[in-house]
């Protein structure tokens, strides 16, 4: 009987023109789109991470070039120097085609900016840098000299941040997890589907299961389950669109985002049949009440007003511990930012308990047996 | 003697200060085609609803097959095939899946299940539509399906609440006759309708419902015996004067006379010869009379003269 009711419910499922909409259709196009915007913002964080520079030789520093020839090689290099006279390099600077000139006098670097900001803070440290390094760098075997200045230069990138756990703490990556939350909280709509079709008020599908001598319980536990399966998938194809399409970096994180996402997806769909099966509203004052809690959860947690979940973390942590949008963004933040998973374990347990205490709550409601009005 | 299949006791349903259904009794046997008619509002869904245990009554007690009929009572469920007024089937599954769906919720083996499918397609018409979803249906075939839905499990007792509603001429008879079939084969059957022509037609008892209450209760013969008219004679003639209308008035069991759209109506309570003695006095008169026919009462007229207004005045 579970079974057949399973079948049944993944075949309709799978033809709810809606579903497929917000759930496959909104967030691939979102994510396009999301992607098309920021391609333009990453160029020019990669023109931006090349700070263009003079370089003065007053005697000849072949472990000053070394460094530099290096450094031009690789990927995203912190200078791109370029060899000039101290006259060249000053009318440049006054011109305000550099941004600095670097002068190497007795194999000290010394630096010559025109005025304040992240360039001239970047250059500063690269000489910082090689200055205090100036011996490790002058007595490295030749052959180890690209490692060597690789990890000089390392805490000097403008491009990418500190990695402590192996994600992609970029931020407009954050936007494509945001993308994921949100996914996760639209199975609400299809949780909220439950409700309408097991309810004989709502619905005359419902008067009709109602009717029928299949027990509730097995036909709510069938349709949960069937929604679960269909989210899931969603989300699968929505991380696996981003990473593999778009081709946006999860670091060595991905199996972890495909799980918080899956649960997130869950939560969702247990949020929307607890919210939808809450009061005696008809179908469309449900719906409407369930996008009203998304799009409330969504705008406390941050992911409408970028300062919002600070401020609530300020005046009311409690409720970002058990607002939905809150532990979903939460639960991909910490996989990023700390090196070992306890957070981020800890996120996807309170998912799972939000999941049972919704479902149960959305069963213990649906499960009304008669009705006063209909 | 048949058994009782369905017996309502002083069943009282209130909706805060509007009383749906007062007091309303009622007990249906096994094999008949028992009609609920009344116009729209007058509690027939109502009765349905608290009879499947949708429905919170507020007094009152309710049998099916001897036993309680409670939310949990399964296997009085299983025996029970219900057809709503409004379409119950998932847009997104086609004709068969939908009929298999609902027939595997009472029946778990999947042979059996099968047959029964088949034989509720082939008993609707619909063998041409399996493969369809039901927005492709036009009206007529979707009412089909729905009550296919409704009958595949084979039920001993089948609930049809105005199964007719929006449906063409040719599908309501389509509808009609396979509710006949399947009272033929056994099944009990409750209908109810505002449509009175379908409830004179296929049912073998009526109870007619007004506000919630039971007005009249019987076999349509019954029902007829209970009002007043017996006969009404109508006859195409030109104005008639003051002085025949009295005359023909005046005629033994004639009630009542009218003269409306060039028409002459003369209502009769019992008696024989009514029209002969109509006529006799038209003649007399030396009237040109046109069309000349007679209607015996319908149940519509049961409803007017019981409850003082038409069946379909008022869509409540």
């Amino acid at each position: 009987m579970f079974l057949h009711n399973l079948k049944y419910e993944l075949l309709a499922q799978l033809r709810v023109k809606m579903f497929i909409v917000w759930l496959l259709v909104f967030p691939i196009a979102l994510g396009f789109f999301f992607k098309m915007a920021f391609s333009g913002i990453y160029e020019k964080q990669d023109k931006f991470s090349s700070v263009p520079a003079a370089v003065v030789l007053t005697e000849e520093d072949p472990q000053f070039r070394a460094v530099l020839d290096e450094m031009e090689r690789s990927d995203k290099p912190v200078l791109k120097a370029a060899y000039l006279t101290a006259e060249e390099a000053e009318k440049q600077l006054k011109d305000e085609k550099i941004e600095g000139i670097i002068r190497s006098e007795k194999g000290v670097l010394k630096l010559t900016v025109a005025g304040e900001g992240m360039n001239e803070t970047i250059l500063k440290s690269f000489c910082d840098i090689y200055n205090s390094n100036s011996e490790i760098i002058r007595s490295a075997d030749p052959s180890k000299l690209p490692a060597v200045t690789g990890i000089l230069m390392q805490d000097i990138s403008p491009v990418e941040d500190i990695k402590l756990s192996g994600g992609n703490t970029d931020y407009y990556t954050e936007y494509f997890y945001n993308l994921i939350a949100m996914v996760g909280l639209f199975g609400s709509l299809i949780g909220l589907t439950i409700t309408i079709e097991h309810q004989a008020n709502l619905s005359a599908l419902g008067a009709r299961k109602n009717c029928s001598p299949t027990p509730k319980s097995l036909s709510l536990a069938a349709s949960l389950v069937s929604r679960f399966i269909m989210q899931t998938a969603c989300m699968i194809v929505c991380v696996s669109f981003q990473y593999f399409v778009l081709g946006i970096d999860y670091g060595r994180n991905l199996p972890l985002v495909y799980l918080g996402a899956v649960f997130a997806g869950i939560m969702g769909v247990s949020l929307g049949f607890m919210v939808g099966s809450i009061g005696k509203g008809t179908k469309d004052l449900k719906t409407s009440l369930t996008t009203a809690v998304v799009m409330f959860s969504c705008f406390l947690s941050g992911l409408m007003v970028g300062n919002m979940k600070s401020i609530i973390g300020r005046y009311a942590p409690i409720v970002n511990e058990i607002n939905p949008a809150s532990v979903i963004s939460d639960c991909f933040h910490c996989l990023n930012i700390y090196d070992n998973y306890d957070r981020f374990i800890s996120k996807l347990i309170v998912m799972a308990v939000m999941t049972f205490i919704f479902s149960f709550i959305g069963f213990i409601l649906t499960r009304r047996r008669k009705y006063a009005s209909l | 003697m048949a058994n009782t299949i369905v017996k309502i006791d002083g069943l009282v349903k209130r909706y805060k200060n509007l009383i749906a259904l007062d007091h309303l009794s009622l007990e249906i046997k096994e094999g008949e085609v028992f009609g609920l008619l009344g116009p729209n509002g007058s509690g027939k869904t109502t009765t349905i609803n608290c009879l499947l245990s949708l429905l919170a009554f507020d007094k009152g007690t309710i049998e099916i097959f001897g036993k309680p009929m409670t939310p949990t009572s399964y296997d009085i469920k299983r025996e029970i095939g219900i057809i709503m007024q409004n379409v119950a089937v998932f847009n997104e599954l086609t004709v068969y899946d939908n009929i298999d769906y609902f027939c595997g919720l009472y029946i778990t083996d999947k042979d059996k299940r099968k047959q029964c499918v088949e034989e509720a397609i082939k008993f609707v018409g619909l063998e041409d539509f399996t493969k369809f979803y039901p927005q492709k249906l036009s009206g007529g075939l979707l009412r089909r399906l729905n009550i296919a839905c409704g009958i595949a499990h084979k039920p001993k007792l089948i609930i049809l609440d105005e199964p007719t509603v929006a449906v063409d001429p040719q599908s309501r008879n389509k509808i009609l006759e396979g509710i006949e079939q399947l009272n033929r084969e056994g099944a009990t059957v409750i209908y109810t309708s505002h449509y009175m022509e379908e409830v004179e037609q296929i049912c073998t008892r009526i109870a007619i419902m007004d506000k919630g209450h039971k007005v009249a209760e019987g076999t349509k013969e019954e029902l007829k015996k209970m009002i007043k008219n017996t006969e009404t004679i109508w006859i195409e003639i030109p104005e008639p004067g003051e002085q025949l209308k009295a005359e023909i008035a005046a005629l033994p069991h004639i009630y009542s006379t009218d003269y409306k759209d060039g028409r002459l109506q003369a209502c009769c309570s019992g008696g024989k010869h009514n029209l002969i003695r109509v006529l006799e006095v038209l003649q007399k008169h030396d009237m040109h009379i046109g069309r000349v026919y007679t209607e015996l009462p319908t149940l519509n007229d049961v409803f007017l003269e019981i409850t003082g207004k038409a069946l379909r005045d008022k869509e409540e």
